[in-house]
């Protein structure tokens, strides 16, 4: 009986031996650590492969519609707080919609056509399916 | 009291006699192997030779549910990060998610 729990330890012992080793081999330490530092931007450069020049130009792109989104922002911002009739709030979303779409092919055409295609399936579905649930808190821009 | 002596038909036919077994080449493996496996019976390599095929066959079911399991649990934690940090960087972009300070 010993010598079978000998046997059924070493076999945990590989077992668990074995996980460690295919779990750090599809690992993805780049990818962890954005998700621990909640860096979207990070993210960005990783999920989809992102030159150094391809990065930067998508950062200046984000940077730029920073000051697009606020505005969409501080225009939805004020017609909710003034109590505007539900039409106004529902132009000024699809208006904020419309602009975040724009932005977002732009900078799919910023990727290689595979990662960019890739970007827009990952994307605007969330676009779509945004459910007011609460303000962001990532270090992506703006 | 004397033997009584054997008839001399027995005594030539005893005196021919001779035996010769069958040569076992297997013999001094067997006894070998019968002696190591007497002496090993309480050994872990001892054991481990009497069920080599059961620990090998146990062995790799184990790797290949580690292999299996590590792959599938990295993955899944990637998939897991990706979908929230990807949810939260649409959400920094958009409008509507956005609250006043």
């Amino acid at each position: 009986m010993k010598n079978f729990f000998i046997t059924l330890g070493v076999a945990v012992a590989a077992c668990a031996l074995a996980f460690g080793v295919f779990f750090v081999l599809n690992d993805d330490p780049a990818l962890r650590r954005a998700a621990r530092e909640n860096d979207a931007m990070a993210w960005l450069r990783v999920e989809f492969r992102l030159s150094d020049a391809q990065y930067a130009a998508i950062k200046k792109l984000h940077d730029d519609y920073g000051a697009v989104c606020g505005e969409h922002c501080a225009a939805i911002m004020e017609a909710r707080e003034r109590k505007a009739p539900a039409a106004e709030v529902e132009r000024l979303e699809k208006v904020c919609v419309d602009a975040m779409t724009g932005h977002f092919k732009r900078v799919a055409a910023l990727m290689p056509a595979e990662q960019g295609d890739r970007y827009l399936a990952t994307v605007l579905p969330r676009v779509s399916g945004y459910a007011h649930t609460g303000a962001p808190n990532l270090r992506a821009n703006p | 009291m004397t033997d009584p002596q054997p008839p001399d038909s027995l005594s030539r036919t005893l005196h021919a006699w001779r035996v010769t077994p069958a040569r076992n080449p297997q013999f001094r493996a067997e006894v070998s192997a019968r002696i190591a496996a007497a002496g090993a019976v309480d050994s872990w390599s001892g054991y481990l030779r009497g069920h080599a095929v059961t620990v090998t066959a146990a062995l790799m079911l184990a790797v290949l549910l580690g292999a299996v399991g590590g792959r599938n649990q990295a993955r899944s934690l990637a998939a897991a990060d990706s979908a929230r940090l990807a949810s939260a960087y649409v959400e920094s972009l958009d409008a509507r998610a956005m609250k006043m300070p």
